[in-house]
Parts: C-alpha cells; structure tokens; sequence
C-alpha cells in the first residue's frame, strides 16, 4: 500500500488501530491533507446523496414482478390481465421433451410403474400420477404425488396440477383419462420438500395462467368434481 | 398476500440496493431497471448455487456486475456497427430527484458516467454501496490492492471532475 492508498484507506475506516493513529496524527499536522481529507468525505456524501434516492424510491411494479410468480398464480385474473403473452409454444415443446428424460429416463419403457406412458403421440397420466390425479383431493394429501390446483380450462376439460419427487405439470381429463399439458423437472439438487416450500415452478404457474378459465376449484367443488368422475 | 420463501423474501429486501448499484453502473434508467431484472431473474434460477449462511447481498451484486460487464461488452461490439440510439428512446423510469433539487447531484452522477467502468464498480460498492475492501476484493476476484488503487485513481478522478464543472 501506498502513501495515497493508505491515506484513502485511513479515510474509509480500513487501516488497523495502530495505522489508523499514525495517519490521523499526520493529517492533523498536515493542512494540505487535511483539506484533501475534507474534500473526500464531502464528494462522498455527495455520491450516497445522489444515489440514495434510487435506493429510496418505491421498486417498479414489473421488478417486483420478477420475484412473485407464485404471487401471480394466486391471483389468476390480475396475473391474466397483467399477462399479455402466455407461454403455451414452449410449454408444449417443453414439455414432450422434459417428460421422457426426467419422468421415465432416457428410454421409453413399456413397464408399467413408469408414471408417464406415451401413447399415440400423446402422454398420458400412469401409475402413481394417475392414481393421484384419480383420488387426491388437495385438502387431503397422502402419497409422494401431491395434486395442486383442480379447475377447468378454456376447452371445458378439469384439470389438475400436481407435484411428484422429480417434478411437477399439470394434466387435464381428457376421454376419461389425464392427459399430459406440461411437465416440469425440479431444478437440479432441490429435494421435493424444498420444491414445496419454495412453491409452484414459475414454468407451470405460466402454463396453469393462460389455460385457466374462471377460478381454481375450492375445495368443496374439488370433491364433487371427484364424485362426479372428473368429467 | 406473501406467498415467498426465505430466499425470495431476502432478494426482495435487496431490491431496492441492486436497483441503486444498476444505476451506478448504466447511466441509462432503462438499461439499470433491466440489468436489475435480469439478475433477479438470474438469482432465482440459481438459488440452488448460493451457500445458505454466506451474505446473498454479495452474491447477487456480483451476478450484477457480471452480467453488466457481458452485456456492455455486447454493447461496446453493437454499437461498432450501429449508430448510438437517440437519447429519447429510453423509457425507464428514472428515480432520480428532479432537476430544481438536484445541480451538485446531477455533476456527481455526470462525472461517475465518466469514469472507467474498473473504477466506476469499485467507487460504487465502496463508497455507495457500503462495502468494505475485502468484501469487494472477493465480489470481483481481484487483489485488494488492485481495488485499493482502482479506488483511489476513481476518486480522485472524480474529485477533479466534480471541481472543474
């Protein structure tokens, strides 16, 4: 360090003790430096002064947006509204390929634990997912699959959001089973607890925004949507 | 109606500070509102990455200024090609205090612009943003004896700049 540097040092509250005394010592003597001293503080003070302001002034709407997707699925028809591009173009292409590397591995299997089944160029609902989808009511969770949000899309059809240990999508009832709308893997090193803690993937909550018509169920329209055969 | 985890709630707080070091970085409202957006954007796909315990204050400026120096350096490329914008076009907003409040801000902020960007970044985390030496000579992975001098030639650069107007 220099004679500047630790000047500037001094200045800034980072020399030791001892240092820091050996420096106040010499400005004191020294007028020059002391004015330089002066000059310094008041140019910083004018820079907080300047910048400050930014610091105090309130976030923009679109920042704070940023942070809050799961905020904005709460709220479906301020988000609708605030929304102008939904991102179903993705999700689809998103979606056929996510499904296969991260629900049934890098092969199609045919056995029949795999959670997801393709099938004529669709995915459907299997095993656990499709049990889940079948019996869960949100209320009223029990396995490894949690369902989400039940409600009804554009087309009519009931569909429901769910979480799995590598994942989360939604699918809708379609011809009697649950098809495939959108898969989404947890982010890498996130265990599912944390997944849930952290609540919906942004992706999915995108994907529930622009198929939504009206409100998620409640829980009592969720149970006679169930009693009902999910039609 | 708060639906945001610990990390989320964390970047929240932090809003505010990253939105003043965008400002001290770009000069342009809108490039400053954009830059903090992209890194907010940045921190949450990368939460996974940050050691819960250590300071996300840190973390986050670094994602900052590292994504400033890659979007100036496209810049800087851009703009060798293309004719520089009208000045008119940006449509940020601008929190700055208004004109009447703000003569001896306005030259501060003008002088900051012309700085360096090596030693615009260090006097903007030290002497605005608070941060000690060490911490930013870990921010940005330099020695701290290059943060010292890049301070110091800043500064004074600034002071001289500040004088003369």
């Amino acid at each position: 360090m220099n004679d500047d540097e630790r000047f500037f040092a001094w200045l800034d509250g980072e020399l030791g003790p001892a240092e820091a005394a050996e420096m106040e010592a010499r400005v004191a003597a020294d007028p020059e430096l002391k004015r330089l001293a002066d000059q310094h503080r008041a140019l910083g003070s004018q820079l907080r002064s300047a910048f400050n302001p930014i610091a105090d002034a309130p976030v923009p709407q679109t920042l704070q947006a940023a942070l809050r997707p799961t905020a904005q699925l709460i709220d479906f028809r301020a988000a609708k509204r605030a929304r102008s591009m939904p991102a179903v173009a993705q999700w689809t292409a998103m979606a056929a390929t996510l499904a296969i590397g991260i629900f049934i591995g890098t092969r199609v299997p045919q056995e029949s634990s795999a959670p997801v089944q393709a099938e004529a160029g669709k995915l459907y609902a299997a095993a656990s997912i499709n049990r889940a989808l079948d019996t869960e009511l949100a209320s009223a969770p029990t396995g490894d699959v949690r369902v989400g949000i039940t409600y009804r899309d554009s087309a009519g059809e009931i569909c429901r959001t769910f979480t799995a240990p590598a994942g989360s999508g939604l699918a809708c009832r379609n011809s009697g089973r649950w098809q495939m709308k959108g898969l989404f893997a947890a982010p890498e090193g996130q265990g599912s607890d944390y997944r849930m803690a952290a609540g919906m993937d942004p992706n999915l909550a995108a994907l529930v925004d622009s198929t939504i018509a009206g409100e998620a169920f409640d829980e009592a329209a969720e149970k006679a949507a169930k009693a009902n055969g999910w039609k | 109606m708060d639906h945001l985890s610990p990390f989320e709630d964390q970047l929240a707080a932090l809003l505010p500070r990253l939105r003043r070091f965008a400002h001290a970085l770009s000069h342009d409202a809108a490039d400053a509102d954009d830059l903090t957006q992209v890194t907010v954007e940045r921190a949450l796909r990368s939460k996974a990455q940050w050691e819960p315990g250590t300071r996300l204050d840190s973390w986050c400026y670094r994602i900052m200024r590292n994504l400033w120096i890659d979007t100036a350096r496209a810049r800087t490329r851009k703009n060798a090609r293309e004719a520089p914008e009208e000045e008119g076009l940006s449509v940020g907003e601008d929190p700055r205090p208004g004109m009447e409040a703000a003569v001896d801000l306005h030259r501060v902020m003008a002088a900051m612009e012309r700085l360096p960007d090596e030693q615009r970044e260090v006097v903007a985390l030290i002497l605005v943003e608070g941060f000690g030496y060490r911490e930013v000579s870990e921010m940005l992975g330099l020695p701290i004896g290059t943060v010292s001098s890049r301070l110091v030639r800043g500064r004074t650069a600034l002071l001289a700049m500040v004088g003369e107007q």
